[in-house]
Protein backbone atom coordinates (compact mmCIF):
# COMPACT_ATOMS: atom_id res chain seq x y z
CA UNK A 1 0.00 0.00 0.00
CA UNK A 2 1.44 3.74 -1.35
CA UNK A 3 1.90 6.56 1.89
CA UNK A 4 -0.75 8.49 0.10
CA UNK A 5 -3.54 5.50 -0.12
CA UNK A 6 -2.18 4.59 3.79
CA UNK A 7 -3.13 8.61 4.72
CA UNK A 8 -6.37 8.61 2.84
CA UNK A 9 -7.39 5.37 4.81
CA UNK A 10 -6.42 7.19 8.31
CA UNK A 11 -7.91 10.19 7.03
CA UNK A 12 -11.34 8.29 6.40
CA UNK A 13 -11.00 6.25 9.61
CA UNK A 14 -10.66 9.87 11.24
CA UNK A 15 -13.85 11.46 9.73
CA UNK A 16 -15.69 8.28 11.04
CA UNK A 17 -14.78 8.38 14.39
CA UNK A 18 -15.13 12.22 14.66
CA UNK A 19 -18.76 11.63 13.44
CA UNK A 20 -19.15 8.57 15.85
CA UNK A 21 -17.76 10.22 18.59
CA UNK A 22 -19.94 13.64 18.19
CA UNK A 23 -23.07 11.73 17.86
CA UNK A 24 -22.27 9.75 20.85
CA UNK A 25 -21.35 13.10 23.07
CA UNK A 26 -25.00 15.09 21.85
CA UNK A 27 -26.39 11.41 23.47
CA UNK A 28 -23.88 11.37 26.72
CA UNK A 29 -24.41 14.93 27.04
CA UNK A 30 -28.55 14.92 26.82
CA UNK A 31 -28.35 12.13 29.26
CA UNK A 32 -26.25 14.17 31.69
CA UNK A 33 -28.40 17.01 31.38
CA UNK A 34 -31.58 14.82 31.68
CA UNK A 35 -29.73 13.23 35.35
CA UNK A 36 -29.37 16.35 35.78
CA UNK A 37 -33.00 17.99 35.46
CA UNK A 38 -34.76 14.94 37.00
CA UNK A 39 -32.88 14.98 39.88
CA UNK A 40 -33.91 18.75 40.47
CA UNK A 41 -37.31 17.59 39.54
CA UNK A 42 -37.33 14.98 42.53
CA UNK A 43 -39.20 12.21 40.34
CA UNK A 44 -37.76 9.02 39.03
CA UNK A 45 -38.19 8.87 35.61
CA UNK A 46 -38.04 5.27 33.42
CA UNK A 47 -38.67 5.17 30.17
CA UNK A 48 -41.47 2.77 27.93
CA UNK A 49 -41.18 -0.86 28.98
CA UNK A 50 -38.61 0.06 31.36
CA UNK A 51 -35.09 0.09 29.75
CA UNK A 52 -34.14 3.58 30.72
CA UNK A 53 -34.41 4.39 34.13
CA UNK A 54 -33.08 8.50 35.36
CA UNK A 55 -32.23 8.09 39.19
CA UNK A 56 -33.33 10.97 41.07
CA UNK A 57 -31.30 10.70 44.14
CA UNK A 58 -28.76 13.55 44.16
CA UNK A 59 -25.61 10.88 44.31
CA UNK A 60 -26.33 8.59 41.41
CA UNK A 61 -28.64 11.59 39.66
CA UNK A 62 -26.85 14.53 41.02
CA UNK A 63 -23.39 13.82 41.60
CA UNK A 64 -23.83 11.20 38.82
CA UNK A 65 -25.23 13.18 36.41
CA UNK A 66 -22.07 16.05 36.70
CA UNK A 67 -20.14 12.64 35.41
CA UNK A 68 -22.74 12.09 32.40
CA UNK A 69 -22.41 15.33 31.11
CA UNK A 70 -18.80 15.66 31.77
CA UNK A 71 -18.34 12.78 29.82
CA UNK A 72 -20.42 13.81 26.69
CA UNK A 73 -18.69 17.48 27.01
CA UNK A 74 -14.99 15.51 26.44
CA UNK A 75 -16.51 13.34 23.88
CA UNK A 76 -17.90 16.63 22.05
CA UNK A 77 -14.81 18.88 22.56
CA UNK A 78 -12.30 15.79 21.73
CA UNK A 79 -14.29 14.89 18.37
CA UNK A 80 -12.77 17.68 16.04
CA UNK A 81 -9.59 17.07 14.67
CA UNK A 82 -9.35 13.46 16.42
CA UNK A 83 -6.41 12.73 14.66
CA UNK A 84 -4.16 14.51 16.89
CA UNK A 85 -3.53 12.95 19.59
CA UNK A 86 -4.52 15.53 22.54
CA UNK A 87 -7.80 15.53 20.62
CA UNK A 88 -8.17 11.75 20.69
CA UNK A 89 -7.11 11.23 24.35
CA UNK A 90 -10.49 13.49 25.49
CA UNK A 91 -12.48 10.85 23.85
CA UNK A 92 -10.99 8.30 25.33
CA UNK A 93 -10.97 9.97 29.07
CA UNK A 94 -15.01 10.53 28.10
CA UNK A 95 -15.37 6.86 27.66
CA UNK A 96 -13.12 6.53 30.89
CA UNK A 97 -16.05 8.89 32.73
CA UNK A 98 -18.26 6.42 31.06
CA UNK A 99 -16.85 3.36 32.50
CA UNK A 100 -16.43 4.61 35.89
CA UNK A 101 -19.95 5.29 35.87
CA UNK A 102 -21.14 2.34 34.53
CA UNK A 103 -18.50 0.14 36.38
CA UNK A 104 -20.33 1.47 39.70
CA UNK A 105 -23.38 0.63 38.67
CA UNK A 106 -22.84 -2.94 37.55
CA UNK A 107 -21.05 -3.10 40.74
CA UNK A 108 -24.06 -1.79 42.85
CA UNK A 109 -25.79 -4.47 40.80
CA UNK A 110 -23.72 -7.38 41.74
CA UNK A 111 -23.65 -6.24 45.45
CA UNK A 112 -27.08 -5.96 45.86
CA UNK A 113 -28.00 -9.64 43.85
CA UNK A 114 -25.65 -11.87 46.22
CA UNK A 115 -26.95 -11.26 49.93
CA UNK A 116 -30.36 -13.04 50.93
CA UNK A 117 -33.39 -10.56 51.48
CA UNK A 118 -34.87 -9.33 54.93
CA UNK A 119 -36.15 -13.00 55.55
CA UNK A 120 -32.76 -14.31 57.12
CA UNK A 121 -31.15 -16.36 54.12
CA UNK A 122 -27.62 -16.03 53.36
CA UNK A 123 -27.57 -15.89 50.14
CA UNK A 124 -30.51 -14.89 47.36
CA UNK A 125 -32.26 -17.39 45.09
CA UNK A 126 -31.44 -17.93 41.81
CA UNK A 127 -34.51 -15.75 40.52
CA UNK A 128 -33.55 -13.15 42.87
CA UNK A 129 -29.85 -12.95 41.53
CA UNK A 130 -30.96 -12.92 38.28
CA UNK A 131 -33.54 -10.10 38.30
CA UNK A 132 -31.34 -8.05 39.94
CA UNK A 133 -29.55 -7.69 36.17
CA UNK A 134 -33.06 -7.43 34.61
CA UNK A 135 -33.43 -3.29 32.48
CA UNK A 136 -33.98 -1.00 33.68
CA UNK A 137 -30.62 0.28 33.51
CA UNK A 138 -29.18 3.87 33.80
CA UNK A 139 -27.90 6.00 31.07
CA UNK A 140 -24.67 4.74 31.61
CA UNK A 141 -24.90 1.29 31.36
CA UNK A 142 -27.14 1.73 28.17
CA UNK A 143 -24.09 4.34 26.75
CA UNK A 144 -21.12 1.69 28.06
CA UNK A 145 -21.27 -0.76 25.04
CA UNK A 146 -21.02 2.57 22.36
CA UNK A 147 -18.04 3.71 24.90
CA UNK A 148 -16.40 0.51 24.61
CA UNK A 149 -15.56 1.66 20.71
CA UNK A 150 -12.80 4.19 21.50
CA UNK A 151 -10.91 0.48 22.16
CA UNK A 152 -11.13 -0.23 18.59
CA UNK A 153 -9.44 3.39 17.85
CA UNK A 154 -6.39 3.23 20.72
CA UNK A 155 -5.63 -0.43 19.49
CA UNK A 156 -4.95 0.85 15.46
CA UNK A 157 -4.03 3.64 16.59
CA UNK A 158 -1.00 2.15 18.18
CA UNK B 1 45.01 15.52 35.38
CA UNK B 2 43.34 18.83 36.11
CA UNK B 3 40.96 19.75 33.21
CA UNK B 4 39.89 23.70 33.13
CA UNK B 5 36.60 24.50 33.07
CA UNK B 6 36.53 25.23 29.41
CA UNK B 7 38.50 21.83 28.92
CA UNK B 8 35.14 20.42 31.17
CA UNK B 9 32.31 21.89 29.00
CA UNK B 10 34.41 20.73 25.78
CA UNK B 11 34.25 17.40 27.17
CA UNK B 12 30.70 17.70 28.39
CA UNK B 13 29.62 19.08 24.76
CA UNK B 14 31.65 15.84 23.39
CA UNK B 15 30.24 13.09 25.56
CA UNK B 16 26.86 14.75 25.24
CA UNK B 17 26.87 14.59 20.76
CA UNK B 18 27.64 11.23 21.28
CA UNK B 19 25.29 9.76 23.72
CA UNK B 20 22.29 12.21 23.64
CA UNK B 21 19.96 11.91 20.76
CA UNK B 22 18.62 15.22 19.98
CA UNK B 23 14.66 14.79 18.38
CA UNK B 24 10.84 16.02 18.75
CA UNK B 25 9.18 14.00 21.27
CA UNK B 26 6.03 11.89 20.27
CA UNK B 27 3.23 12.52 22.86
CA UNK B 28 1.39 9.20 23.71
CA UNK B 29 -1.75 8.70 24.30
CA UNK B 30 -1.10 8.01 28.02
CA UNK B 31 0.80 11.55 28.01
CA UNK B 32 -1.88 13.30 26.82
CA UNK B 33 -4.32 11.75 29.42
CA UNK B 34 -1.87 12.39 32.64
CA UNK B 35 -1.96 16.26 30.71
CA UNK B 36 -5.66 15.92 31.08
CA UNK B 37 -5.96 14.94 34.51
CA UNK B 38 -3.85 17.75 35.55
CA UNK B 39 -5.06 20.66 33.76
CA UNK B 40 -8.18 22.66 36.09
CA UNK B 41 -10.72 22.15 33.43
CA UNK B 42 -10.42 19.03 32.68
CA UNK B 43 -8.37 17.67 35.58
CA UNK B 44 -11.42 18.65 37.64
CA UNK B 45 -14.46 16.30 36.24
CA UNK B 46 -11.85 13.42 35.79
CA UNK B 47 -10.99 14.06 39.85
CA UNK B 48 -15.39 14.07 40.29
CA UNK B 49 -15.61 11.14 38.58
CA UNK B 50 -12.91 9.48 40.30
CA UNK B 51 -14.45 10.62 43.96
CA UNK B 52 -17.72 8.80 42.55
CA UNK B 53 -16.63 5.44 41.79
CA UNK B 54 -14.67 5.72 44.88
CA UNK B 55 -17.70 6.37 47.39
CA UNK B 56 -19.80 4.41 45.38
CA UNK B 57 -17.65 1.12 45.37
CA UNK B 58 -17.01 1.42 49.30
CA UNK B 59 -20.93 2.09 49.75
CA UNK B 60 -22.02 -1.01 47.53
CA UNK B 61 -19.50 -3.44 49.04
CA UNK B 62 -18.95 -2.24 52.56
CA UNK B 63 -22.70 -0.93 53.23
CA UNK B 64 -24.93 -3.18 50.83
CA UNK B 65 -22.65 -6.18 50.31
CA UNK B 66 -21.04 -7.01 53.52
CA UNK B 67 -22.41 -5.01 56.76
CA UNK B 68 -26.05 -5.09 55.46
CA UNK B 69 -25.73 -8.45 53.23
CA UNK B 70 -23.66 -10.62 55.79
CA UNK B 71 -22.97 -8.92 59.54
CA UNK B 72 -25.93 -7.78 60.29
CA UNK B 73 -27.36 -10.81 60.05
CA UNK B 74 -24.29 -12.97 61.75
CA UNK B 75 -24.28 -10.52 64.68
CA UNK B 76 -28.42 -9.56 65.20
CA UNK B 77 -29.47 -13.43 64.28
CA UNK B 78 -26.74 -15.42 66.24
CA UNK B 79 -24.26 -13.42 67.91
CA UNK B 80 -26.16 -11.27 69.87
CA UNK B 81 -29.29 -14.04 70.95
CA UNK B 82 -26.60 -16.49 71.53
CA UNK B 83 -24.81 -14.31 73.91
CA UNK B 84 -27.58 -12.60 75.76
CA UNK B 85 -28.61 -16.06 76.70
CA UNK B 86 -25.16 -17.79 77.38
CA UNK B 87 -23.59 -14.63 79.28
CA UNK B 88 -24.49 -14.75 83.06
CA UNK B 89 -25.90 -12.74 85.36
CA UNK B 90 -28.77 -10.24 83.14
CA UNK B 91 -29.27 -6.44 84.54
CA UNK B 92 -25.73 -6.90 86.74
CA UNK B 93 -23.09 -4.04 85.82
CA UNK B 94 -20.99 -6.91 84.29
CA UNK B 95 -23.89 -8.00 81.71
CA UNK B 96 -24.59 -4.86 80.88
CA UNK B 97 -21.00 -3.43 80.28
CA UNK B 98 -20.21 -6.52 78.33
CA UNK B 99 -23.14 -7.86 76.89
CA UNK B 100 -26.15 -5.75 76.40
CA UNK B 101 -26.95 -2.57 78.02
CA UNK B 102 -30.62 -3.18 78.18
CA UNK B 103 -31.51 0.46 76.90
CA UNK B 104 -28.99 2.67 78.11
CA UNK B 105 -30.07 5.63 80.98
CA UNK B 106 -33.76 3.95 80.73
CA UNK B 107 -35.23 3.02 84.56
CA UNK B 108 -36.29 -0.73 83.40
CA UNK B 109 -34.03 -3.08 81.86
CA UNK B 110 -34.92 -4.53 78.16
CA UNK B 111 -33.23 -6.75 76.39
CA UNK B 112 -31.72 -5.41 72.56
CA UNK B 113 -32.71 -6.46 69.35
CA UNK B 114 -29.56 -5.44 67.59
CA UNK B 115 -25.92 -5.29 68.18
CA UNK B 116 -26.23 -1.24 67.42
CA UNK B 117 -28.96 -0.60 70.56
CA UNK B 118 -27.12 -3.15 72.88
CA UNK B 119 -23.69 -1.09 73.47
CA UNK B 120 -21.71 -3.90 75.03
CA UNK B 121 -18.11 -4.29 74.67
CA UNK B 122 -18.77 -8.12 72.95
CA UNK B 123 -21.51 -6.93 70.74
CA UNK B 124 -21.95 -3.73 69.44
CA UNK B 125 -17.44 -3.20 69.96
CA UNK B 126 -17.27 -6.36 68.31
CA UNK B 127 -20.07 -5.64 65.86
CA UNK B 128 -18.60 -1.98 64.61
CA UNK B 129 -15.15 -3.46 64.38
CA UNK B 130 -15.88 -6.33 62.40
CA UNK B 131 -19.07 -5.76 60.99
CA UNK B 132 -18.67 -1.59 60.10
CA UNK B 133 -15.26 -0.72 60.33
CA UNK B 134 -13.54 -4.44 58.47
CA UNK B 135 -15.64 -3.65 55.46
CA UNK B 136 -14.95 -0.16 55.28
CA UNK B 137 -11.82 0.22 55.66
CA UNK B 138 -10.81 -2.97 53.34
CA UNK B 139 -12.51 -1.18 50.62
CA UNK B 140 -11.04 2.07 51.33
CA UNK B 141 -7.49 1.32 51.59
CA UNK B 142 -8.16 -1.13 48.75
CA UNK B 143 -9.06 1.79 46.66
CA UNK B 144 -6.60 4.27 47.90
CA UNK B 145 -4.18 1.79 47.09
CA UNK B 146 -4.86 1.60 43.37
CA UNK B 147 -5.20 5.46 43.20
CA UNK B 148 -1.59 5.50 44.53
CA UNK B 149 -0.28 2.71 42.57
CA UNK B 150 -1.94 3.70 39.19
CA UNK B 151 -0.30 7.46 39.42
CA UNK B 152 -3.23 9.33 40.25
CA UNK B 153 -2.67 10.71 43.73
CA UNK B 154 0.35 12.66 42.55
CA UNK B 155 -1.74 14.39 40.00
CA UNK B 156 -4.74 15.31 42.79
CA UNK B 157 -2.28 17.05 44.74
CA UNK B 158 -0.84 19.13 41.60
CA UNK B 159 -4.77 19.92 40.58
CA UNK B 160 -5.57 20.81 44.56
CA UNK B 161 -2.65 22.89 45.14
CA UNK B 162 -3.88 26.23 44.43
CA UNK B 163 -7.18 25.46 46.52
CA UNK B 164 -5.31 24.04 49.67
CA UNK B 165 -2.59 26.75 49.79
CA UNK B 166 -5.21 28.98 50.78
CA UNK B 167 -5.97 27.23 53.89
CA UNK B 168 -1.76 27.01 54.61
CA UNK B 169 -1.22 23.38 52.84
CA UNK B 170 -0.50 22.55 49.75
CA UNK B 171 -1.03 19.58 47.38
CA UNK B 172 0.34 16.39 49.51
CA UNK B 173 -1.93 17.63 51.52
CA UNK B 174 -4.76 15.22 50.47
CA UNK B 175 -3.19 12.28 51.44
CA UNK B 176 -3.33 12.25 55.17
CA UNK B 177 -6.99 14.21 54.21
CA UNK B 178 -7.98 11.11 52.13
CA UNK B 179 -6.46 8.61 54.47
CA UNK B 180 -8.02 9.99 57.67
CA UNK B 181 -11.55 9.27 55.81
CA UNK B 182 -10.34 5.30 56.33
CA UNK B 183 -8.80 6.24 60.10
CA UNK B 184 -8.15 9.37 61.59
CA UNK B 185 -5.44 8.03 63.12
CA UNK B 186 -2.94 7.22 59.95
CA UNK B 187 -4.07 10.57 58.76
CA UNK B 188 -2.82 12.74 61.73
CA UNK B 189 0.90 9.96 61.48
CA UNK B 190 0.92 11.20 57.52
CA UNK B 191 0.71 15.08 58.29
CA UNK B 192 4.90 14.10 58.83
CA UNK B 193 4.61 14.67 54.84
CA UNK B 194 4.01 18.34 55.66
CA UNK B 195 7.05 20.51 55.87
CA UNK B 196 6.21 22.78 58.43
CA UNK B 197 5.00 23.48 62.17
CA UNK B 198 2.50 25.79 60.72
CA UNK B 199 1.38 22.93 58.19
CA UNK B 200 1.23 19.83 60.24
CA UNK B 201 -0.79 22.13 63.10
CA UNK B 202 -3.43 23.40 60.68
CA UNK B 203 -3.75 19.91 58.86
CA UNK B 204 -3.61 17.64 62.09
CA UNK B 205 -6.70 20.91 63.59
CA UNK B 206 -8.76 20.42 60.49
CA UNK B 207 -8.64 16.18 60.22
CA UNK B 208 -9.45 16.06 63.71
CA UNK B 209 -12.63 18.46 63.52
CA UNK B 210 -13.62 17.94 60.04
CA UNK B 211 -12.74 14.74 58.35
CA UNK B 212 -15.58 11.45 59.42
CA UNK B 213 -12.90 8.43 60.03
CA UNK B 214 -14.54 5.08 58.24
CA UNK B 215 -16.82 3.83 61.07
CA UNK B 216 -18.92 6.72 61.26
CA UNK B 217 -19.34 7.10 57.50
CA UNK B 218 -20.22 3.37 57.27
CA UNK B 219 -22.79 4.14 59.97
CA UNK B 220 -24.14 7.39 59.20
CA UNK B 221 -24.49 5.60 55.81
CA UNK B 222 -26.45 2.93 57.20
CA UNK B 223 -28.35 5.32 60.05
CA UNK B 224 -28.87 8.62 57.65
CA UNK B 225 -28.50 7.73 54.09
CA UNK B 226 -30.31 10.31 52.78
CA UNK B 227 -28.81 13.19 54.59
CA UNK B 228 -24.86 12.14 53.64
CA UNK B 229 -24.65 14.83 51.08
CA UNK B 230 -25.77 17.83 53.12
CA UNK B 231 -23.52 16.19 56.20
CA UNK B 232 -20.49 16.16 54.35
CA UNK B 233 -21.61 19.24 52.14
CA UNK B 234 -21.28 21.29 56.07
CA UNK B 235 -17.89 19.59 56.54
CA UNK B 236 -16.00 20.36 53.19
CA UNK B 237 -17.40 24.02 54.01
CA UNK B 238 -15.94 24.22 57.70
CA UNK B 239 -12.91 22.80 56.12
CA UNK B 240 -12.17 25.37 54.53
CA UNK B 241 -13.53 28.02 56.08
CA UNK B 242 -11.90 27.22 59.49
CA UNK B 243 -8.64 26.63 57.30
CA UNK B 244 -8.40 30.09 55.84
CA UNK B 245 -8.87 31.14 59.29
CA UNK B 246 -6.41 29.18 60.80
CA UNK B 247 -4.09 29.99 57.98
CA UNK B 248 -4.26 33.62 58.47
CA UNK B 249 -3.72 33.22 62.41
CA UNK B 250 -1.08 30.45 62.94
CA UNK B 251 1.96 31.77 62.46
CA UNK B 252 5.13 30.17 60.55
CA UNK B 253 5.37 29.36 57.19
CA UNK B 254 3.53 27.42 54.61
CA UNK B 255 5.95 26.79 51.33
CA UNK B 256 5.16 25.82 48.03
CA UNK B 257 6.23 22.09 46.84
CA UNK B 258 7.67 20.44 43.87
CA UNK B 259 6.69 17.24 42.53
CA UNK B 260 7.88 15.04 39.84
CA UNK B 261 4.47 13.54 38.57
CA UNK B 262 4.85 9.86 37.48
CA UNK B 263 3.64 8.19 34.54
CA UNK B 264 0.37 6.10 34.83
CA UNK B 265 1.41 2.62 35.50
CA UNK B 266 -0.39 -0.46 35.73
CA UNK B 267 -0.60 -1.50 39.72
CA UNK B 268 1.16 -4.13 41.32
CA UNK B 269 -1.09 -6.99 43.08
CA UNK B 270 1.96 -7.62 45.53
CA UNK B 271 2.46 -4.07 46.42
CA UNK B 272 -1.44 -3.42 46.83
CA UNK B 273 -2.02 -6.67 48.90
CA UNK B 274 1.25 -5.14 51.49
CA UNK B 275 -0.22 -1.91 51.07
CA UNK B 276 -3.75 -2.75 52.58
CA UNK B 277 -2.45 -5.75 54.80
CA UNK B 278 -0.15 -3.23 56.78
CA UNK B 279 -2.91 -0.39 57.04
CA UNK B 280 -5.67 -2.65 58.37
CA UNK B 281 -3.45 -4.23 60.79
CA UNK B 282 -1.82 -1.21 61.49
CA UNK B 283 -5.70 0.32 62.59
CA UNK B 284 -6.18 -2.87 64.16
CA UNK B 285 -3.18 -2.60 66.73
CA UNK B 286 -3.74 1.02 67.37
CA UNK B 287 -7.49 1.79 66.75
CA UNK B 288 -9.37 -1.57 67.77
CA UNK B 289 -8.06 -1.23 71.69
CA UNK B 290 -9.74 2.36 71.90
CA UNK B 291 -12.83 0.99 69.91
CA UNK B 292 -13.40 -1.90 72.63
CA UNK B 293 -12.27 0.28 75.72
CA UNK B 294 -14.50 3.14 74.47
CA UNK B 295 -17.57 0.90 74.85
CA UNK B 296 -16.74 -0.41 78.11
CA UNK B 297 -16.12 3.40 79.15
CA UNK B 298 -19.26 4.72 77.98
CA UNK B 299 -21.78 1.99 79.38
CA UNK B 300 -19.95 2.54 82.98
CA UNK B 301 -20.36 6.54 82.02
CA UNK B 302 -23.74 5.81 81.61
CA UNK B 303 -24.37 3.41 84.27
CA UNK B 304 -23.13 5.74 86.80
CA UNK B 305 -25.47 8.27 85.25
CA UNK B 306 -22.31 10.71 84.54
CA UNK B 307 -23.67 10.94 81.17
CA UNK B 308 -26.92 12.18 82.04
CA UNK B 309 -25.97 14.52 84.40
CA UNK B 310 -23.56 15.86 82.08
CA UNK B 311 -26.21 15.97 79.39
CA UNK B 312 -28.84 17.78 81.78
CA UNK B 313 -26.45 20.64 82.48
CA UNK B 314 -25.27 20.81 79.02
CA UNK B 315 -29.20 20.81 77.53
CA UNK B 316 -30.20 24.34 77.53
CA UNK B 317 -26.42 25.01 75.27
CA UNK B 318 -27.73 22.06 73.10
CA UNK B 319 -31.46 23.40 72.93
CA UNK B 320 -30.71 26.98 72.49
CA UNK B 321 -27.24 27.23 71.18
CA UNK B 322 -27.56 24.48 68.27
CA UNK B 323 -31.07 23.97 68.22
CA UNK B 324 -31.20 20.27 68.61
CA UNK B 325 -33.44 17.99 70.79
CA UNK B 326 -32.37 17.84 74.63
CA UNK B 327 -32.04 14.31 74.22
CA UNK B 328 -29.27 14.57 72.07
CA UNK B 329 -26.94 15.54 74.81
CA UNK B 330 -26.18 12.10 75.99
CA UNK B 331 -25.07 10.87 72.88
CA UNK B 332 -23.19 14.21 72.05
CA UNK B 333 -21.22 13.75 75.14
CA UNK B 334 -20.72 10.03 74.66
CA UNK B 335 -19.46 11.19 71.42
CA UNK B 336 -16.06 12.06 72.53
CA UNK B 337 -15.09 7.81 73.24
CA UNK B 338 -17.53 6.42 70.46
CA UNK B 339 -18.61 9.04 67.60
CA UNK B 340 -19.47 5.65 65.26
CA UNK B 341 -21.87 4.62 68.11
CA UNK B 342 -23.04 8.23 68.80
CA UNK B 343 -24.34 8.67 65.39
CA UNK B 344 -26.11 5.26 65.89
CA UNK B 345 -27.43 6.37 69.01
CA UNK B 346 -28.44 9.68 67.47
CA UNK B 347 -30.77 7.60 64.93
CA UNK B 348 -33.04 6.63 67.09
CA UNK B 349 -33.92 10.30 68.61
CA UNK B 350 -36.95 11.88 67.33
CA UNK B 351 -35.74 14.90 65.68
CA UNK B 352 -36.30 16.77 61.99
CA UNK B 353 -33.83 16.20 59.00
CA UNK B 354 -32.14 19.77 59.58
CA UNK B 355 -31.53 19.06 63.51
CA UNK B 356 -30.64 15.58 62.65
CA UNK B 357 -27.96 17.05 59.90
CA UNK B 358 -27.16 19.93 62.76
CA UNK B 359 -26.25 16.83 65.01
CA UNK B 360 -24.23 14.71 62.98
CA UNK B 361 -22.29 17.26 62.01
CA UNK B 362 -21.68 17.94 65.39
CA UNK B 363 -20.72 14.46 66.44
CA UNK B 364 -18.41 14.90 63.53
CA UNK B 365 -16.80 17.81 64.66
CA UNK B 366 -16.82 17.68 68.41
CA UNK B 367 -13.21 15.89 70.00
CA UNK B 368 -11.72 13.57 67.77
CA UNK B 369 -12.41 9.90 69.45
CA UNK B 370 -9.66 8.73 71.61
CA UNK B 371 -7.56 6.70 69.45
CA UNK B 372 -7.19 10.19 67.24
CA UNK B 373 -6.49 12.00 70.53
CA UNK B 374 -3.86 9.77 71.69
CA UNK B 375 -2.21 10.17 68.35
CA UNK B 376 -2.61 13.75 68.34
CA UNK B 377 -0.14 13.69 71.95
CA UNK B 378 2.63 11.96 70.06
CA UNK B 379 3.01 14.90 68.05
CA UNK B 380 3.33 17.05 70.95
CA UNK B 381 1.19 18.15 73.85
CA UNK B 382 1.52 21.56 73.02
CA UNK B 383 -0.08 21.22 69.84
CA UNK B 384 -2.71 19.21 71.38
CA UNK B 385 -3.76 21.60 73.80
CA UNK B 386 -3.97 24.21 71.15
CA UNK B 387 -5.92 21.68 68.46
CA UNK B 388 -8.25 21.48 71.58
CA UNK B 389 -9.15 25.06 72.32
CA UNK B 390 -9.25 25.81 68.12
CA UNK B 391 -11.76 22.65 68.47
CA UNK B 392 -14.19 23.81 71.09
CA UNK B 393 -14.36 27.19 69.28
CA UNK B 394 -14.86 26.04 66.48
CA UNK B 395 -17.64 23.11 67.70
CA UNK B 396 -19.98 26.60 69.16
CA UNK B 397 -19.16 28.79 66.58
CA UNK B 398 -19.88 26.40 63.18
CA UNK B 399 -22.42 24.60 65.66
CA UNK B 400 -23.91 27.96 66.27
CA UNK B 401 -23.57 29.16 62.40
CA UNK B 402 -25.53 25.95 61.05
CA UNK B 403 -28.47 26.39 63.37
CA UNK B 404 -28.51 29.83 62.19
CA UNK B 405 -28.30 29.16 58.62
CA UNK B 406 -31.60 27.26 59.27
CA UNK B 407 -33.30 29.57 61.13
CA UNK B 408 -32.77 31.67 58.32
CA UNK B 409 -34.07 29.01 55.53
CA UNK B 410 -36.41 28.49 57.77
CA UNK B 411 -35.81 25.07 58.61
CA UNK B 412 -34.68 25.26 62.50
CA UNK B 413 -36.27 27.86 65.24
Amino acid sequence: MTVQSQSQLQSESSSTAAIYFAILGIVTTAFGLADLLVTAGGAEFVYGTAILEIPNDIFRGGWGGLVVLSAGLFYLSGAKNIGEIHQFAKVAMGSILIWIMAGSDIFAMITESIPGGEDGSWFNTLDGFLAMYAPPYAPAVLLLPFSLVVLYYIYHRD
Amino acid sequence: MTLSLEERWTLIDKISRETVTFGKYEHTLKDAIGELTVKPLTGIPVAIAIMYGFWSAFGSFAGTLMTDGFFVKLFDGYWLPWLQGAFPGQGSWLYSIMVDAGGLGGSEFVLSDTCFEAFGVLTSGIFVAIGVVLPAISIFYLMLALLEDVGYMPRLAVLLDTVLHRVGLHGYAIVPTILSLGCNVPGVAATRILETKKQRFIMMTLLAIFIPCGAQIGIMDKVVPALMGWILLYLIIGYFIFGYILNKVVPGKAPEFLIDVPPYRKPLMRNITKKIWGRITGFFKVALPFVMLGCAIVNVLYLLGVIQWLGDVLAPIFVGWFGVPKETAGPLVAAFLRKDLAVAQLSVINMTDYQRITAVVLVTIYFPCVATFAMMLKEGWKELIAAIGVLIIVVFTYGGLIHLIGIILGVAE
